[in-house]
């Protein structure tokens, strides 16, 4: 293939944004002027459409159902900023109102369920879903959980803003029909975790088993069991 | 999208089942995390739930815009783990069971195959660069200093094989 003429400075900088190679300081920029200058924004947009068939070649891969779970979460989470914001998370709650929480979850869980699609096919057996609320602070969920009984596992989103205490932590316990809480670890502000569940403890994920998460010390309960003010609590139902 | 903008969950709903794999897909070959490119994979939904007022099908496919916002939102994972922070080559990627295979792989498309041909045509240095910058969001400096090459000869690399490969595109 022969030399042509290199791109203009002003293409090269499009080619250079669709690729990926900007800093986050250029970045910016560039997304700035796509704002402002149209045939700028064109010229990013065809580099994107030359690009972006590099990620045909890849074979789809099925995400496990608690992702759509998470996003139908967040899409009700996010109907309503402002409340959300007002969300004073640290603020915990004894674990008297686990009741009052519960059956406002029921609620939310009846609404949710109602905007729903017809469910698609179901693998046996289903996953079961729990938003863990503050109790007393409304409807917006500090986390989100699913429990996939094929795996074994806990999958677990944290709403809560990161940095707003760094002198806690979060620990979340499993409370199944016998009313032991049992640890299931710390877990940090806006993290997502996957957590496989040994052999003893898949038992108890059962249809309304408690999934708590209480404020500690930032290495844990010094005590194995909650030491702290509950932040949130919800049960584990299916959707 | 237009009903997705109007705020419709069912329609989202729709664009998920059909897309949502082929985006995950897309995470996981930038970040070889599961769990992390499951996390991106939502964020990119309810951004493409929020937005999609600001579709225009004038200037993009539904299928480019989305591949792309999955594609930034995953590199700015990937920055956000830090400077030394590299994706592994999806050949040591652990893909657990039941994946779909090669019959998708086949099945890409058109605009893949020629871009794929373009890419060819160029040296494998400037193509294997293109590919790490596309993949990865890695910046000039950040690749010349992985590659232990000057940044002037990594950008002059880049700049020649974009120009040669719009050419190549649009014979």
């Amino acid at each position: 293939m022969s030399e042509g003429p290199d791109l203009s400075a002003r293409e090269t900088l499009a080619a250079e944004h669709a690729l990926g190679l900007l800093g986050a300081g250029d970045r910016a920029e560039a997304e700035a002027r796509m704002a402002r200058d149209s045939a700028f924004a064109t010229l990013v947009d065809d580099w994107r459409a030359r690009l972006t068939p590099m990620l045909d070649a890849m074979a789809p891969v099925e995400p496990r159902a608690a992702v759509w779970a998470g996003v139908e979460r967040a899409l009700g989470a996010n109907d309503n900023a402002a409340a959300r914001r007002r969300l004073r998370f640290w603020r915990g709650a004894t674990l008297g109102s686990l009741g009052l929480a519960a059956a406002s979850l029921a609620f939310a869980v009846l609404v949710v369920s109602r905007s729903l699609e017809p469910a698609p096919p179901p693998a046996a057996p289903p996953m079961l879903n729990a938003s863990l609320m503050t109790p007393g602070e409304g409807s917006h969920p500090m986390f989100v959980a699913a429990y996939d009984p094929v795996r074994q596992a806990l999958i677990i989103t944290s709403l809560a803003r990161p940095g707003a205490d760094p002198g806690h932590g979060h620990q979340l316990w499993v409370i199944p029909a016998d009313g032991q809480p049992h640890s299931l670890g710390m877990i940090a502000p806006g993290a997502s975790k996957s957590m496989p569940m040994p052999k003893a403890m898949a038992p108890m994920f059962t249809p309304g088993a408690a999934i708590v998460a209480s404020l500690e010390p930032p290495g844990g309960s010094p005590t194995g069991r909650p030491s702290g003010p509950m932040a949130a609590v919800g049960k584990l139902g299916r959707i | 999208m237009p009903r997705i903008a109007q705020g419709d969950r069912a329609a989202l709903r729709q664009l998920y089942d059909a897309t949502a794999p082929k985006l995950f897909a897309v995470c996981l070959r930038i970040l070889s995390n599961r769990e992390e490119s499951e996390d991106v994979l939502q964020d990119v939904y309810v951004t493409i739930w929020r937005r999609a007022d600001r579709f225009d099908p004038a200037r993009a496919s539904v299928a480019t815009w989305i591949s792309t916002i999955a594609r930034n939102r995953a590199i700015d994972r990937l920055r956000a783990r830090g400077p030394l922070a590299r994706s592994v080559s999806v050949e040591n990627l652990e893909i657990a069971d039941d994946q779909p295979g090669a019959d998708a792989t086949l099945a890409a498309t058109d605009d893949a195959a020629r871009l794929e041909a373009c890419l060819s045509e160029l040296d494998p240095r400037t193509r294997d660069v293109i590919r790490t910058a596309f993949f990865e969001g890695v910046t000039y400096e950040a690749l010349a200093g992985r590659m232990e090459i000057p940044l002037g000869t990594v950008k002059s690399w880049i700049r020649r094989g974009l120009a040669r490969l719009k050419r190549c595109l649009e014979r």
